[in-house]
Formats: C-alpha cells, sequence, structure tokens
C-alpha cells in the first residue's frame, strides 16, 4: 500500500482555483495560471465529458457529504475509463474517509479544517485489505484469487 | 468451512481497533450524532428503543462450536443471557451499552466473528441456502462463491458508501429456498449450454412497503467475470441510484424507475468496458483452492439400525425436523427456536453452549442458520439421531415443529424496535395459545406465518403462507394480511386478502384462515397447494363474515 505520505507528495497543483465544467469551459481561454481545475458536481457524467476533462491540470470531487460515496465511482471512472493523467484532488475530506479515498485513485487530498490536529497515519487503520484497488496490489497472494 | 487465516484475522482486529478510537471520537464530541451513526451502523450497532442492538454478522449462516460457546459468553457478560437469530441468519443482542461496545468486538474477534456490513448503506452481509453443499439437487456449492464475495465486498474501495443498503443472495440448488428474488441482487449458480458454470443475475428485488420481485437482467455470467459483472451493477447504482428520498433508496426503485431493459443496458455498457480489467477477472486455479476449502467433511457410511425402542415424540420430531443429507448414512437436523410462549429466533446462553456442545459431538462442530430463524445441525450420523434427540429435549431445543405453525417467524416489533409500528411477537404468542387451546396447532402439517411489525417487513411476511404487517391508525394497531406467498421452488409475493383486521380481531382472523385451509385440504396437501387450488375468495369470506 502507499503511505499517505507518498498521496499528499503527488500533489503538482499547490495553487488552486476550481470552477465547475461550464464555468471552467468559458474562463479557460482568458483565465490566470490560477483558474486552473474543474470541480465535479454529483450530477456531472464524468464519462461523457472526456474531451474537456482531459485537458483540465486538476480536476477535483468534493467529499464533504459524509454519507455521499458517489464520487468513489467518478473517480474510478476518470482515472480507468476516460484514462485521465492529470491531477486528482479529493476536498473537503474527512478523516473516517481517508482509507478509501486513498484507495480511490486520487493524486492528493484536503483534509476539513476540523481534522488538522490528527495525525497524517491516523485514518490508515488497515496494513491488509481485500480488493486489488488503484493504490495497492489488493490481496495478498495467498487471498488473492482473482 | 472456511477457516480465517493470518490476513482474515488481522483484518477484523484492525477494523476493531479502528471502531474503538471511532467511538472514543464520539465519546469526545468530535464525531456528530450523523456521522457516528453512519460509523456504526456499519459497525452492525443500532440505536434502539431501550438500549444499543448489535447484529453479529454469520457469512452465508455458517457458524461453529466454539463461536457459539463466545456468543454464549456475550450474551452472560454484555446482555440478558440470550441472542437473537435473525431472518437473515445473523444473531443480534439487544441490551447492549455503548460503553462496553468495543469490548465486545474485541471478543467477537477472538473466534473471528464480527459486525462488520450487517447494517448501513453498504453492502449486507450475504445469505444462501443453509443446506448448501449437502443438497441432492445443487448445480454447485453456493458458499465458495459466498466467501470469496463477501471478502471482496468487505470495506470495499469504491462501494462503502452507496445509497441504500444493498442485500446479496446466492443460490445453488435449482430449488429456491432462499428467496433469491427479494434481494438487492440475487445470483442463481446454472450451466449454460455448454456445461460451463456461471450464473443467471437478478436485480431490484426487495420487501418492505414497495415490494418487488427482481427481475432476471442477464440470463448467463461466467463464473470468473461475476465479480466484474457485481461492480458494474454497483458502479450503475452508486452513479444514478436515488440519495435525496429516504423511502426511494433501494436499488428496486432505480430499476422501475429506468424500466428492465434500460438498467440491464446501462450495466452491460459499463461491463464491457471493465470486464477485461485482469484485477478482477477469478483465477481458475485459485479459485478451486477456495472451493476446496467447502469440501465435504463426511463420506458415505453404512447406517447402523438402532434397536433402542423409540417414543412417540421423537417419532413426531424425526418426521419434522429431519431430512437425509445427500451423504449415504447422515442425516441434517433442524432445531426450531421457536418455542411456545417465547419470542422466535430467541436463544439463551445455556442453550448456546449445549447446541455448541452438540455440534461438537454429532455434527463437527458445524451449525448452519436458516431464515426462519432456527439452526440446522448439518452432517448427523443417522445412528446417532435418538440419543441428539434426547440431549435436545434436556434443553428444550426439540420443539417438534419445523415447518410448521407451531413455527412462527416474527421480527422483533415493538418490544424492541425503534421503527415498530406493532408489536410482532405478543401476536406470535397469542395465535400458538389460540390454536394451542383448540388442538390444531400442531395439526397444521407445513403452513408459515411470519409477522413484521411495520414496512421494513424483517419477518418477510410478503412471502409466507399467512403473512402479517403491522400498522397504526390514529391510536389503533391493525395487522394486514396476505396470503398464498412462498419461496419453496420460486419467490411469489402473497396477496392481500383485504383490508387491514384490528389487534382485537387477529387472532380470530387467523384461526379462521386455518379453519378453510384444514377444511378444505386433501391428504398431504400443504397450505401453500391449497391456496393455488382454491383461491383467496373462501379465505377472504371467512375472515370477513
Ligand atoms: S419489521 Fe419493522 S418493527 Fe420489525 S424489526 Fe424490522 S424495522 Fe423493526
Amino acid at each position: 500500500m502507499l503511505k499517505v505520505k507518498d498521496i499528499e507528495k503527488k500533489q503538482k497543483n499547490k495553487n488552486r482555483t476550481l470552477r465547475y465544467i461550464e464555468q471552467w469551459i468559458l474562463e479557460k481561454g482568458k483565465a490566470s495560471d490560477l483558474i486552473n481545475g474543474i470541480l465535479i458536481r454529483p450530477t456531472d457524467d464524468v464519462e461523457s465529458l472526456a474531451v474537456t476533462l482531459n485537458q483540465a491540470p486538476l480536476i477535483a470531487f468534493d467529499f464533504n457529504n459524509f454519507d455521499d460515496g458517489i464520487s468513489y465511482s467518478q473517480v474510478k471512472i476518470l482515472r480507468k475509463r476516460v484514462g485521465y493523467k492529470g491531477e486528482i484532488r479529493a476536498i473537503n475530506v474527512h478523516i473516517d474517509h481517508l482509507q478509501f479515498i486513498f484507495r480511490s485513485g486520487v493524486d492528493s487530498y484536503e483534509l476539513l479544517p476540523q481534522y488538522k490536529k490528527y495525525n497524517e497515519d491516523y485514518g490508515i487503520d488497515f496494513s491488509v485489505c481485500y480488493q486489488a484497488a488503484e493504490n495497492n496490489v489488493g490481496l495478498l497472494e495467498k487471498h488473492r484469487i482473482y | 468451512m472456511y477457516k480465517y487465516d493470518e490476513v482474515d484475522v488481522n483484518f477484523i482486529n484492525q477494523r476493531s481497533n479502528q471502531f474503538t478510537k471511532q467511538v472514543e471520537r464520539y465519546f469526545d464530541n468530535e464525531l456528530d450524532d450523523d456521522q457516528f451513526r453512519s460509523i456504526r451502523l456499519r459497525n452492525g450497532l443500532y440505536q434502539e428503543l431501550h438500549a444499543y442492538m448489535l447484529r453479529v454478522a454469520i457469512p452465508y449462516g455458517t457458524i461453529n462450536s466454539k463461536q457459539l460457546v463466545q456468543l454464549a459468553h456475550i450474551a452472560d457478560k454484555y446482555d440478558r443471557g440470550y441472542g437473537h437469530f435473525t431472518t437473515r441468519q445473523n444473531i443480534q443482542f439487544n441490551w447492549i451499552k455503548l460503553s462496553q461496545i468495543t469490548e465486545i468486538i474485541a471478543d467477537l474477534a477472538k473466534v473471528d466473528m464480527h459486525a462488520i456490513q450487517t447494517s448501513g448503506k453498504v453492502m449486507r452481509n450475504i445469505t444462501a441456502d443453509p443446506l448448501s453443499g449437502i443438497r441432492e439437487d445443487e448445480v454447485a456449492d453456493a458458499r465458495p462463491y459466498c466467501e470469496l464475495i463477501r471478502q471482496w465486498f468487505t470495506v470495499h474501495p469504491e462501494f462503502s458508501w452507496l445509497p441504500g443498503k444493498f442485500k446479496i443472495a446466492i443460490n445453488g440448488s435449482e430449488r429456491d429456498e432462499i428467496g433469491l428474488q427479494f434481494h438487492d441482487l440475487g445470483l442463481q449458480v446454472v450451466l449454460n449450454d455448454d456445461n460451463e458454470l456461471g450464473f443467471s443475475v437478478y436485480v431490484g428485488g426487495g420487501l418492505g412497503a414497495a415490494p418487488m420481485l427482481a427481475p432476471n437482467i442477464k440470463s448467463f455470467v461466467p463464473e470468473q467475470d461475476i465479480l466484474s459483472y457485481i461492480e458494474s451493477v454497483l458502479r450503475v447504482y452508486n452513479l444514478i441510484g436515488q440519495r435525496s428520498n429516504d423511502k426511494r433508496l433501494r436499488i428496486k426503485f432505480l430499476v422501475k424507475k429506468l424500466g428492465i431493459e434500460r438498467f440491464s443496458e446501462l450495466v452491460e455498457r459499463d461491463w464491457l468496458a471493465s470486464k477485461g480489467d485482469d484485477d478482477i477477472k477469478l483465477n481458475a486455479v485459485k479459485l478451486n483452492k477456495i472451493k476446496q476449502e467447502f469440501s465435504l467433511p463426511i463420506e458415505p457410511i453404512k447406517s447402523i439400525t438402532n434397536n433402542t425402542t423409540v417414543d412417540f415424540n421423537y417419532s413426531i420430531w424425526k418426521n419434522n425436523n429431519v431430512i437425509s443429507n445427500k451423504i449415504d448414512g447422515y442425516s441434517i437436523v433442524y432445531i426450531s427456536l421457536s418455542q411456545l410462549g417465547s419470542a422466535p429466533g430467541n436463544i439463551y446462553s445455556d442453550q448456546l453452549i449445549q447446541l455448541s456442545k452438540l455440534a461438537s459431538s454429532y455434527s463437527l462442530g458445524e451449525v448452519r442458520t436458516t431464515k426462519k430463524q432456527d439452526v440446522v445441525l448439518p452432517y448427523v450420523r443417522n445412528q446417532d439421531l435418538y440419543v441428539l434427540w434426547q440431549q435436545l429435549e434436556l434443553f428444550d431445543l426439540s420443539s417438534p415443529h419445523n415447518s410448521t405453525l407451531a413455527h412462527i417467524v416474527a421480527c422483533p416489533g415493538a418490544d424492541y424496535c425503534s421503527l415498530a409500528k406493532t408489536e410482532s411477537i405478543s401476536v406470535a404468542q397469542r395465535v400458538q395459545q389460540r390454536l394451542n387451546e383448540n388442538g390444531i396447532l400442531f395439526e397444521t402439517g407445513e403452513l408459515g406465518l411470519h409477522i413484521s411489525g411495520c414496512e421494513n417487513s424483517c419477518a418477510h411476511h410478503h412471502v409466507a403462507d399467512i403473512g402479517l404487517l403491522g400498522l397504526n391508525k390514529g391510536e389503533e394497531n391493525f395487522y394486514q394480511i396476505t396470503l398464498g406467498g412462498g419461496t419453496k421452488h420460486k419467490t411469489v409475493l402473497g396477496k392481500k386478502i383485504g383490508r387491514a383486521v384490528s389487534s382485537d380481531n387477529v387472532i380470530d382472523a387467523v384461526e379462521k384462515i386455518v379453519g378453510v385451509y384444514i377444511k378444505n385440504r386433501k391428504p398431504d396437501e400443504n397450505f401453500n397447494q391449497v391456496f393455488n387450488r382454491i383461491g383467496i375468495q373462501l379465505f377472504k369470506e371467512s375472515v370477513y363474515a
């Protein structure tokens, strides 16, 4: 498994300004360098937006809603199916989601401010897991039956 | 039986440590009630009327002697000396203190047990036919697939925060006794024309307020591709399933909204794009390894005929509660936990310990749980049946009424459950008392009565011969009656008989229904056969006369 630190290091776009996709298209040509990212909404169909998304250096997903896991599938599609090569950022992350965020295929994440006091390894409770995922090879050989 | 290895043990210990930290954060006010609710549910912990309730997973209903002893310990140390087997093959404890939860979870982990994903908006504990592996008519044993899928869905990185709960069942037999079509996802093991193993896939079933039988969305998915296919079903659900309306969260509403064809199309499209992914293809050699873990631990033996003078009660018990195993010389024994006068599914700690001893002595230490809230000893030598029965007698575990009306399925209802509209357990007790007084309780033959205390339908009343659903109208309690449901060969939803009857009249109504059945049955007919032959009208007339 990757360690949390490895994930954070992959953060390429230190300063970021995010726009929803329509706004990003409008501002693209004239925008300052700071406006570099697209913020995906739960209702955006990532696959059908592939052409535009592939032009953005940074794509962000908002994980503020504690109970909503739609972004995990959106990230998966963006990485696997759209083949997006830029940086994928998870924003407004709850520490209890970190173990999922970590394996979802994002490159970098920003915790919500209330979790600043936690040690960065806090959310990584598992040294083993059952599935292959973006950032880990999944089951140990003995368990890996697929 | 599957045995946990180091990885599994590590995993549940780490999960237990994680939950301990989360409980501490809740006590320190660092997690709010909603966040903690979401976390505790994923760890099987509900907040009920009088206390917390912990639902412990019994994956595909298989449990061993050692685990039963630990459950007895938990019942005594942390609860009121008993547990309650559920209709989804799990066991729950109704009087749990939050301050002790992490200790309990740690105690469970000592015997390879846990409460992971027994509730919450996740893939829930997987269910299977309790007779998996020992049925004559099986295409294949469902348990290796259950275990494989259990591992795969445990804390899944993509599908752990779904729109709603997601229940999976797998059936390997040609008979469907697990109600495949009332699950969110039902997998039927099948062979294709080339004799290759695979699955026929049903999606979008569920009981509750809007009962729906899952339609078949794919007649054959090859064995090696089953995980990618399930992922595609879940991905479509996760991406476009309803999240805002609490009453329409289950996948059945999505299937209904899109239509079966459109839904299947979306799944197929996703699957075509992902099934080639090596990470998710089953490897035949390793799959065989897991199948070997479930190979039968018994071989045919010659039955020795006992010359014991057998008594009448033993004969009734044997007739109702014992069937033959597919391996010569062995039987399968049903132990009913629906005693007269007690809550269906309840089991006391001394009974758990006795069950554990009997399983060790007579069934190679293995016990299975069923959706009818009873338990099964799968590997009993025919020659041991009489001695076993004598032992069961000592601990009130020998009720000879498997599948008869003396064996009622009832949810906890208003006695324990915070969602309940009405009581369930007391109705079960009143029905049994009345029919016992009239001398017909043990004369009904195969007849199932299921009672749910609200529309969540935990007692599966839609698929019972006689189903009762508790409703509130103003101050008064009513029960809606359905007849003719079942899950014998395929899943059939019961038909509503008419307007709901009041709590005062419900026992009379059940008695009248049973009366019509007994009057009209031909020799060897059960309720279901009578109902299918004569229809609903006579029942209706007698109840509303
Ligand atoms: S059916 Fe309703 S009352 Fe009964 S256990 Fe389920 S939620 Fe509670």
